[in-house]
């Protein structure tokens, strides 16, 4: 009956037409493979978006811990001040989207009504920028003109008898510049900041008698430990009598979060893929067990060992792909509810995650399919047609 | 005379201490329906497995349509099934999510190229042309038969093997598959068939007799 009149019909359709038919007639396990492996992948998916978009949102969220680089008198120059306006030049070589806060300082020592104090001159929006832990009572001071008003530590005031709105005398005690000063905020810093009073930078140049000169500048720049080395070395260039560096204790400590974070993403990425690809077997191993006399039937009738491998891996591939397309789509969304939740902004997706994500998860769909495939290969018709 | 399209000398099996099959000597001509009997564990299952080329011999040889199967690799043999051999189960087997028409074609894929109108010719030859489009499920056990007796010839081969090709029927769709092997002997086709049911087997030219494996008889119907 092997004529060439009649209806042909190709291979790869008759081959297409078992692969299709052979999944629709098992929905049930088709759908808890795809499930698994679209969870997998969606969980990958989802953890290798922020893993590659961790670094920057890390980055900014770690300047809320205060300045991360320092800017001060080169030791070699001798000066324990620099021009205000050097400053200022250096700080705006930082690219703004980059700088969290930034703030010049000026120290010297006033007399207050009940004694001593230290006083700070500040650029308030930078400072408050630069510092947003602080706890303050009553207001930040929000215009850096205002020459009325005045921050003070939480123990200084508390030490010389001070509240919100009280006013305090402050004089120089190189100068002997006197002003009476409100007090507009208490802050509580944790720090040296609360023996300390703030007021700004003009104003604190009159008090001391340093005007246009400032002691150091803090910064807070989102970048990662390399960027700010770079940059500290470009300022170094720039301005030879500057001292230019990252402050190590918070930019080494962002570095090695970040490492322990991603370290931490991996693992749990990898136990994933165990997990799914463990599922997809035993699943897999299931379809295969339920299905011996098919495939003995197969043999039997003349199907070789490709025939058996090649139709069990498309079907495999098929609801592998088709659940990494899924878990893709999902994982993309499922990241974008982590970086709302946990940076408050979405996560960029990044292509460079694409083969990094396809590349293990078609590998583990594949490898999750060569035991069950292996069995069937291994399935002798005589023995399982004659049973039962 | 007829040429020998199937031949054992010294065909042995053994599994362990066990020799289910030991030293069978036969031959099959072309056209010939050859039935086996024998009771229970006399070898007729395991003869059948060789003769079909699904489990090899322990010693001797199986030549069939010239081919020496016995020095054969289990590739090679997978070929002689796909070209030379077609199978009828007990339990018929058909693929339970493919129509009666595409478990015909099934075969057709295994051997060579697929063609519909020849696959829907044998099963009209069987009488199956209104249930083509029907799945195994919702045929009668006689039917199921029919379609694998169908994709048994639909590739021509040398030998149709049947391993009690009415065991799982009732009367009357036994009546049908014993018509259809008288139909297929009249067409001169091969037929090697073990069989419990003496009334298949008198339709046969011969009937073997196996006990504990081997010939006891050899009669000619």
């Amino acid at each position: 009956m092997v004529g060439d009149k009649g209806r042909a019909m190709t291979k790869r359709a008759m081959f297409l037409r078992i692969l299709f038919k052979s999944l629709s007639v098992r929905k049930n396990r088709v759908f808890i493979t795809f499930f698994s492996i679209m969870t997998g992948a969606s969980i990958i998916t989802a953890l290798s978006c922020v893993y590659f978009d961790i670094s920057a949102k890390m980055s900014r969220e770690l300047r809320a811990y205060g300045a991360n680089f320092f800017l001060g008198p080169a030791s070699a120059s001798g000066s324990r001040t620099l021009d205000a306006r050097t400053v200022e030049e250096a700080i705006r070589m930082v690219p703004s989207e980059k700088l969290a806060g930034a703030s010049p300082y000026v120290y010297g020592m006033v007399r207050l009504d009940l004694g001593n104090a230290v006083l700070a001159g500040v650029d308030f929006r930078g400072l408050r920028r630069l510092s947003p832990y602080w706890q303050v009572e009553g207001k930040w001071i929000s215009v850096d003109f205002d020459d009325e008003a005045c921050l003070i530590g939480k123990s200084l005031a508390k030490n010389m008898e001070l509240k919100v709105g009280d006013r305090v005398n402050v004089i120089g005690t190189e100068t002997g510049f006197q002003k009476s000063l409100t007090i507009k905020g208490v802050a509580e810093t944790g720090q040296a900041e609360d023996e300390q009073i703030f007021v700004n930078l003009s104003l604190a140049g009159k008090f001391l008698g340093m005007e246009g000169k400032v002691n150091h500048a803090m910064l807070s720049i989102v970048a990662e430990g390399t960027d700010i080395d770079g940059l500290a070395v470009q300022m170094g260039r720039k301005f030879p009598g500057l001292e230019a560096r990252a402050i190590r204790k918070i930019s080494h400590s962002e570095g090695k979060i970040l490492e322990k974070i991603k370290g931490l993403m991996a693992i749990i990425a990898v136990i994933i893929l165990v997990i799914t690809t463990l599922c997809v077997m035993t699943t897999l191993i299931a379809v295969v067990s339920e299905r011996t006399r098919e495939i003995g039937l197969m043999k039997a009738i003349g199907a070789g060992d490709r025939d058996i491998v090649l139709q069990f891996l498309a079907e495999a591939l098929i609801i592998g792909m088709s659940g990494v397309a899924a878990g893709l789509l999902s994982g993309f969304l499922l990241a974008q509810v982590l970086g709302r939740a946990v940076f408050g902004s979405a996560i960029a997706f990044r292509m460079i995650a694409l083969p990094m994500i396809m590349a293990p998860l078609v590998a583990a769909s594949l490898l999750a399919a060569a035991l069950p495939v292996r069995m069937a290969v291994k399935i002798v018709p005589a023995q399982v047609l004659k049973e039962e | 005379m007829r040429k020998i399209v199937l031949e054992t000398k010294g065909l042995t099996k053994r599994f362990g201490n066990v020799t289910p099959l030991d030293q069978i000597d036969m031959q099959v001509r072309e056209g010939e329906w050859v039935s086996i009997m024998g009771p229970s564990g006399s070898g007729k299952t395991t003869m059948l497995n060789i003769l079909s080329c699904l489990d090899t011999s322990t010693e001797g040889d199986y030549i069939l349509d010239g081919v020496n199967t016995a020095t054969l690799t289990e590739k090679a043999r997978v070929a002689v099934r796909r070209e030379k051999i077609g199978l009828i189960f007990q339990q018929f087997h058909l693929v339970p999510y493919l129509t009666a028409l595409e478990n015909v074609m099934l075969a057709q894929y295994y051997h060579s190229t697929i063609d519909k109108d020849d696959a829907r010719e044998a099963l009209a030859l069987v009488g199956l042309s209104p249930r083509t489009s029907h799945l195994p499920s919702q045929l009668s056990g006689g039917e199921q038969q029919r379609v694998c007796i169908a994709r048994a010839l639909i590739n021509e081969p040398a030998i149709i093997l049947a391993d009690e090709p009415t065991g799982n029927l009732d009367e009357a769709n036994e009546e049908v598959i014993i018509a259809l092997f008288k139909e297929l002997h009249r067409a001169g086709r091969t037929i090697i068939l073990v069989t419990h049911n003496p009334e298949l087997a008198e339709f046969s030219d011969r009937v073997i007799n196996l006990h504990h494996g081997r010939i006891q008889k050899d009669v000619q119907v």
